[in-house]
């Protein structure tokens, strides 16, 4: 698993690993199922304090997006879209809330706006497709 | 509440008449990453030599592990890992011999673990110091910091010089050997982006006094800072935990500390406009904090005038 950490962004480093590991679960990078490794290794690995991995594990947790099988690890939840549809919606409708607040300030439209999504999406459906390829192989 | 394994009390220094220290208070608790920060000259290497003994204070106190280094410097050392800032090490030494050398202080130097981690520190017995890169001279100093198992460690700008590969790679034995095994860490540096990712708390020091302390993540989150209009009447100067306006033509950028909703609430109601609010780096929130024009700036010149008129009162 690869994550990357940017020392001079403005987002707290368990927020970046959270929607690093996020985004890869998303795009079926990471399959359920799939073992994590240690808080430990992963700890070392990225030469981050232990409790801030232990605190990405627990949020993602808590989001039903990875599960803990006492004695043998932390896995990639098997149904890591457990989420009922409307706390999925809600978490979206806030992160799309400051978006839309930016784009208001920054004077672009609904429809500039609309095109951005679609273009997110089809970016991430392109990655989607690669990394299943990725699976058949 | 967990135990500290170093505690200091209203701690002072000072060489001849310039103070160094003016009343240092801080707890690091058992077992936590704790990064100690502040910019060259704010007094760090002089706390750090008040802890081991090799100063003695001029009021106040310290204690490491319940030990008093100005009563028993010995013992605190013996429960003590200790490395200096850009430490030197005789360079005629080959690294096996200068492991010896030192080991040759301590009682309960431990030579297995010293075997084990020469090996993981990928540090050879036969090389000369002299030999050394800068990074294999800070992994030596680290291991010989360890040898003795101590509960403690202290850590003087241990990553100053190191290039980035070095240092990242530093770190990572600081959390795999030293957070893993559940010793306390009290690490200095004057840079805050490269402690954020190890410490579990941190303390900013400026001009011999703590300005800020807290947990790693929370400062993060708690800096913000807003750009709007003002309305002509605010008293943008009264805001609580103010750390910085600046303005630039018919805009402010203040920055707050703690942010809550009461203190987004003055804010608009200060402002005439909607109000952009940011999150800030950690260069910038260092920043805001040690250069900031309010708040601790009033703090600290409030301070000075306490000392200058404890000073004249002594004299």
């Amino acid at each position: 698993m690869f994550v990357r950490i940017e020392s001079s962004s403005a987002v707290p480093i368990y927020r970046q690993i959270v929607d690093q590991i996020k985004y890869q679960i998303a795009t079926g990078t990471l399959k359920p199922g799939r073992q994590m490794p240690s808080v430990r290794d992963l700890a070392g690995k990225l030469a981050v304090n232990q409790n801030t991995i232990l605190k990405v594990y627990n949020q993602l947790r808590q989001e039903h997006l990875l599960e803990v099988d006492r004695g043998s690890g932390t896995f990639v939840a098997a149904g890591a879209q457990t989420l009922r549809a409307a706390e999925r919606k809600e978490i979206v409708s806030k992160i799309l809330g400051e978006a839309v607040v930016q784009a208001v300030h920054l004077d672009v439209s609904v429809d500039q706006l609309h095109e951005l999504l679609d273009k997110q999406y089809e970016a991430i459906d392109k990655q989607r497709l690669q990394g299943e390829k990725r699976g058949t192989q | 509440m967990t135990q500290a394994a170093i505690q200091i009390t209203d701690l002072c220094f000072s060489y001849g008449r310039k103070n160094v220290l003016g009343g240092v208070n801080l707890s690091v608790p058992a077992g936590s990453v704790f990064g100690f920060l502040g910019r060259n000259g704010s007094g760090k290497t002089t706390t750090i030599k008040l802890l081991l003994g090799l100063l003695k204070p001029s009021a106040g106190s310290c204690t490491v592990q319940k030990l008093d280094p100005a009563v028993d410097p010995m013992a605190v050392r013996r429960s003590v890992g200790y490395m200096a800032e850009d430490q030197q090490m005789y360079g005629w030494m080959r690294v096996g011999e200068i492991i010896k050398w030192v080991a040759g202080f301590y009682p309960g130097w431990d030579n297995k673990l010293v075997g084990e981690l020469t090996d993981l520190l990928d540090l050879s017995p036969r090389t000369k110091v002299k030999a050394l890169s800068k990074g294999q001279n800070s992994r030596l100093a680290l291991l010989l910091a360890l040898g003795h198992r101590p509960d403690v460690v202290i850590l003087d700008d241990p990553t100053l010089g190191l290039d980035p590969i070095a240092r990242k790679d530093f770190l990572r034995h600081v959390i795999t050997l030293l957070q893993s095994n559940n010793v306390t860490v009290f690490f200095s540096s004057h840079l805050l982006y490269e402690i954020e990712p190890v410490a579990d708390q941190v303390a900013i020091l400026d001009h011999g006094v703590i300005i800020k302390t807290g947990k790693t993540d929370q400062l993060r989150e708690s800096v913000r800072r807003f750009v709007f209009a003002p309305k002509p009447d605010a008293t943008l100067n009264r805001l609580e935990g103010l750390l910085d306006v600046t303005h630039a033509a018919d805009s402010v950028a203040v920055t707050i500390e703690d942010c809550d909703d009461a203190k987004r609430t003055a804010i608009h109601e200060a402002s005439t406009n909607s109000i952009q609010e940011t999150a800030l780096n950690l260069d910038e929130i260092f920043e805001a904090y040690v250069i900031g024009n309010r708040g601790t700036v009033e703090k600290r010149l409030a301070l000075t005038a306490d000392r200058a008129r404890e000073a004249s009162a002594n004299d």
